[in-house]
């Protein structure tokens, strides 16, 4: 089996020094995360068996200096492509988590013909009237990830870490219904699977048709009991179906399931 | 308070059959089958012209004391022969469906009957696990994954997948979709503190069956405890109970009648099954344990004349809070036509008119 160990290392771009976790042999997949900041899953390491795991840390994240000078999402995604760059890669699979999803779009937009499919987790890119990032004490902000609290293994996120990157998400989340954004969508023909959890209590999973109403090749899945945070509520079904959509693309729909009992 | 009559085609058999369940396929008559089904229509044609609500059709197996095992094939063809009556689907046993069909088979024949369709989803009695091979440890989950499926089937515009505990698919698109929109009014049946809680989340209707008005009024409480939680009452038409009963001219008759009724189910697994399967059914009513039904006869909770009916009917609406009633006149199973026929002439003349503002 392939090393899953997360290791840490960094990669200066843009004037930044960005920090990643990275495990596994295989195509890279790169990760981009949600506004908490980076924090692994189980899902990381089930996808490091079968993908070069490469899970960024934008900057003005976790323990890195704040973040003043990324003025919105493209600029950050720039930033993001150059990161890549430096890393030499090529090509590379992507997926963006929540805020990270908006960031994905972005990157993918940019550096499109590189991107061979895209993976969503609950994308904060579209959001539903009155939407808000989930705030307050550690146990409220949980109940609104969580379908499965239990099954959170990463230590909370450092208050003071989320408080220091707050203005940078709201400069880089815009308005809930993004025009520069959306306009954009129908030229992205990269394939791509937007994944909503049925309890999802941030972003409405009816979000989800608007991405398939957008980009030309769009799949759309829910997740059954699972909230915001897809990947930790249910990493085996996260990951089943993002590495089925990553190796087949579009051809995922056709079932490899087998059904015989005995020869 | 609305009134459903519960049909179960009423099989007669032409000679003693065997009581232990599942009853031999072999000892089934096919000219006994084809008089039911004909009985059937006749018998639906006076319930509609005597004014019930709905006309409501079950699934079980294995069995012929109610011999309907596919809901939707009884309810298409009642709505083919029925012209006005509401078709309740109550309903397709969930956990051994494809929850995909389901949604699929219940918009097509919601929009063929004119959106005259009632739905209500449950998990299935004890026995039905041994149908198709389900697991009871499962059942649970898989009814209360399968129903939330249905409903997103019948409510997602985009062709999606879905990522489940129990069921996968990559692609759903469903045509047609119900004539009713978003989808015909639908109930989760039974007492469980699950089916209840999913109930009330997706603000669908609660169906309980058969227990004392006690007993289930703890299950109607409890959902609508959770239905407050939720920020959203539900109106009498959202609760259903299913009732034997068993009216005549007077009290002392229905009484005689209650007594002549068996006290066990008319075909019971066999004892080392039914105790297999009460050690991995777990059932509950909102929560607290109880008992499967496994060979007990179903309780009768309305007995007498007329008056006697109307009044408990009344006590119905106050403890249970139902406002529709799903009724057996004459229990499943019990013998003869004709002492339903009559009891149905008399419900529809002196009870169903009294107990409309109820």
């Amino acid at each position: 089996m392939a090393d899953t160990a997360f290791r840490e290392a960094h990669v200066e771009a843009d004037g930044f020094r960005i920090r990643y976790m990275q495990a596994g042999t295989g195509a890279p997949l790169v990760h981009l995360h949600g506004a908490g900041g980076l924090r692994l899953s189980p899902a990381h390491e089930l996808l490091a068996r079968q993908f070069r795991v490469i899970a960024l840390e934008m900057p003005g994240f976790g323990a890195s200096p704040v973040n003043t000078r990324t003025e919105s999402m493209p600029e950050m995604a720039s930033t993001i492509v150059r990161a890549i760059d430096k890393l030499g890669l090529d090509s590379f699979n992507l997926m963006g988590t929540s805020f990270g999803g908006k960031a994905a779009l972005w990157v993918a937009l940019q550096a499109t013909s590189r991107v061979p499919a895209l993976v969503l987790e609950a994308p904060a890119a579209i959001r539903q009237e009155g939407a808000a990032p989930p705030s307050g004490t550690p146990e409220e902000i949980a109940r609104r990830l969580y379908a499965h609290p239990e099954r959170v293994s990463a230590p909370p996120i450092d208050p003071a870490a989320r408080a220091k990157a707050q203005p940078l998400v709201h400069r880089l989340l815009g308005p809930n219904r993004d025009a520069d954004l959306e306009s954009r969508l129908p030229e992205l023909s990269t394939p791509t699977l937007v994944l909503f959890g049925t309890l999802d209590g941030v972003i409405a999973p009816a979000m989800g048709r608007i991405y398939k109403d957008l980009l030309p090749n769009c799949h759309l899945v829910f997740v059954y009991d699972a909230a915001h945070a897809i990947s930790t509520d249910r990493p085996e079904a996260f990951t089943e179906v993002v590495v089925d959509f990553l190796e087949r693309h579009e051809a995922f729909v056709i079932s490899r399931a087998e059904t015989v009992i005995h020869p | 308070m609305k009134v459903s009559f519960f049909e179960t085609a009423r099989y007669q058999a032409p000679q003693p059959l065997p009581a232990e369940w599942p009853v031999p396929s072999g000892s089934y008559d096919p000219e006994a089958g084809a008089r039911a089904y004909r009985g059937m229509i006749e018998r639906l044609e006076l319930v509609e012209a005597l004014g019930f609500d709905w006309v409501s059709v079950s699934e079980h197996h294995y069995s012929p004391r109610i011999l309907t095992p596919s809901p939707i094939v009884s309810a298409a063809f009642l709505a083919a022969h029925l012209k006005k009556i509401k078709l309740a689907l109550l309903g397709p046993i969930v956990p051994q469906s494809n929850p995909v069909r389901v949604a699929e088979e219940i918009a097509m024949l919601d929009t063929m009957a004119q959106g005259r369709l009632i739905v209500g989803l449950l998990r299935g009695t004890s026995n039905e696990s041994l149908t198709y091979d389900l697991n009871p440890a499962e059942a649970r989950e898989r009814t209360d994954e399968g129903m939330e499926l249905v409903l997103k089937a019948w409510t997602e515009p985009q062709p999606f997948g879905w990522q489940g505990r129990h069921y996968r698919y990559r692609t759903i698109s469903i045509w047609p979709r119900p004539l009713q929109q978003p989808y015909p009014p639908t109930f989760a049946l039974g007492t469980s503190r699950e089916s209840c809680e999913f109930a009330a989340r997706h603000r669908l209707g609660c169906g309980v069956s058969y227990g004392s008005f006690e007993g289930v009024a703890r299950a109607t409480r409890y959902y609508r405890e959770r239905c407050a939680y939720y920020g959203w009452q539900p109106s009498p038409d959202q609760i259903l109970y299913r009732a034997n009963m068993l009216l005549a001219e007077t009290d002392d008759e229905a009484q005689d009648a209650l007594r002549a009724l068996p006290n066990q189910a008319p075909f019971t697994m066999r004892p080392g099954v039914r105790d297999a399967m009460m050690a991995v059914d777990a059932r509950n009513i909102a929560g607290e344990a109880r008992a499967p039904v496994v060979s007990g006869a179903l309780p009768t909770t309305f007995v007498g004349s007329p008056d006697t009916v109307v009044e408990q009917v009344r006590q119905c609406r106050d403890v249970v809070g139902a406002g529709v009633l799903d009724l057996s006149l004459h229990p499943p199973g019990s013998s003869g036509i004709e002492p339903l026929l009559r009891a149905l002439e008399l419900f529809g003349k002196k009870v169903l008119p009294r107990i409309r503002d109820i």
